[in-house]
């Protein structure tokens, strides 16, 4: 039916339409729903868990520090804590029958995944605070991605790396050169910051705004879109978590 | 040492290469005081050369000044020196942090100076092998892997309120099972498990819930079959 619906209007179309008689745009046409079956259907219903794990891959991505996710990983945890605990009530229970026990294991073994992810988050974001504790110190809009917790770790990793330096090196050189972090001519910084240049895929999880790329053009990204591109010019969206990093 | 035709600096490159050969071994040398101190001692001539260079400057007063080259030749090697040993500590501590997540985080276990004594048989999980850790760090690096894990012990305590993740467990595979296989390399002891209290005795299998005892297998204990 869709086939012969589509020939007769080209049949019976203009000169111009005419043409293009042999068109190929009803092979165009046909895969469209296809591919938005494949797209992540509804992202508005992701879980928890889906929602984490965007988070992880993409805090494992981007070269910069993210907002963290202390709510949602609160929300996980109070999950994981009642699944542990109703699965130990069952367990005990024994009027479980053999299909529950196996239910059970089954919970068992998810929970166990779910709780590698948010190990991993969070040791990943651990990396980061570490690596770019100095520079985090000097930069008060990166502080409020930090949670208190990771905002105390990096006050006391800065404090023993700065104090195991100055023992080392610092306190038997000349009064002159004992400064941390000097900003000499042709050299590096002695602060290392994130290098946001680094190339990333990004995947756009709605239409996106048109970016402006640094050679004058625009990229504007439509929903399920990947694209290899620097960080920095993806940055803002996938702050408004338009993309994410794949 | 025979000083006879040795460049500024010199003495920092071989502390680079110290640095390089470790990862490229993957293996943690031993903290190379003697070069660090001669390499401190040069600081300190470079600062007296140039301040004597500085001296003859204000002598001569201002104007095309013959010295200034000279001056930038010293403070040049003066920070290059700097930057050399700087990045020596800083690359032994990112090593010492490394094993120190590799144990999973279990401190005492890494300083302790008795072999561990596991042989060859020791897996990817202990590349520390902490023959003799303890011997290799100077004592500020000793200090330093002490504040470190105070600081992550608090953070951990601020971060996950529950026991429930155990955040020195390895991150490298996800958990596929449940229950793993385990031969019981050192005794530990009683643990409590799932099942109840298990004693580990050397040479002994178990089948045991993987998340009971991932710190045995991380810190060497038990060895997955």
């Amino acid at each position: 039916m869709d086939n012969f619906d589509w020939s007769i209007p080209a049949l019976g179309g203009d000169d111009e339409n005419a043409i293009q008689v042999p068109r190929p745009a009803p092979r165009d046409d046909a895969p469209v729903p296809m591919q938005e079956d494949f797209l992540p259907i509804a992202d508005e219903e992701e879980t928890a868990f889906q929602q984490l794990i965007r988070h992880w891959m993409n805090e494992r991505h981007a070269p910069d520090i993210l907002p963290g996710q202390e709510l949602l990983l609160g929300r996980l945890l109070d999950h994981i804590g009642k699944q542990t605990n109703d699965v130990r009530l069952l367990r005990e229970d024994p009027d479980s029958s053999e299909d529950e026990h196996f239910r059970i294991m089954l919970v068992q073994t998810e929970v166990e995944r779910v709780k590698f992810v948010i190990r991993s988050y969070i040791r990943t974001r651990l990396h980061k605070v570490e690596k770019y504790a100095r520079h985090i110190m000097k930069t008060p809009e990166l502080h409020q991605r930090l949670s208190k917790g990771e905002m105390e770790h990096v006050h006391r990793y800065a404090l023993i790396v700065e104090s195991h330096f100055s023992n080392a090196v610092l306190r038997g050189l000349p009064e002159e050169q004992q400064s941390l972090d000097e900003n000499m001519a042709f050299m590096p910084p002695m602060v290392p910051a994130p290098d946001k240049t680094i190339a990333v895929f990004a995947f756009a999880r709605t239409a996106c705004p048109p970016v402006h790329l640094p050679d004058g053009t625009t990229l504007e990204m439509t929903k399920g879109q990947i694209v290899l591109t620097p960080y920095h010019i993806v940055e803002h969206l996938l702050l408004r978590e338009d993309v994410k990093l794949v | 040492m025979a000083d006879s035709v040795r460049q500024y600096g010199e003495l920092a490159t071989q502390l680079l290469i110290e640095s390089r050969r470790s990862t490229a071994t993957d293996f943690l040398l031993k903290y190379n005081d003697v070069l660090v101190r001669s390499i401190l001692r040069e600081q300190r001539q470079l600062e007296a050369l140039i301040q004597d260079t500085l001296q003859i400057q204000d002598a001569n007063g201002l104007g095309d000044d013959p010295h200034m080259p000279t001056i930038l030749l010293y403070q040049t090697a003066i920070l290059r020196n700097k930057r050399c040993l700087l990045a020596y500590h800083h690359h032994r501590l990112e090593r010492l942090k490394d094993m120190f997540w590799s144990v999973g985080g279990a401190l005492p276990l890494l300083l302790s100076t008795h072999s561990t004594s596991t042989g060859g048989s020791t897996s990817m999980n202990a590349p520390a092998n902490s023959a003799d850790v303890r011997s290799k760090l100077s004592p500020h690096e000793v200090d330093f892997l002490r504040s470190y894990s105070d600081s992550l012990l608090q953070f951990r305590s601020s971060v996950l309120a529950t026991e429930e993740v155990d955040l020195f467990a390895p991150i490298t595979r996800p958990p596929k099972d449940l229950h793993v296989l385990v031969r019981v390399i050192r005794d530990c002891g009683v643990i409590q498990t799932e099942v109840g209290a298990i004693d580990f005795r050397r040479g002994q299998r178990f089948l045991v819930r993987r998340a009971d005892v991932e710190h045995l297998i991380v810190q060497g204990y038990l060895e997955e079959v």
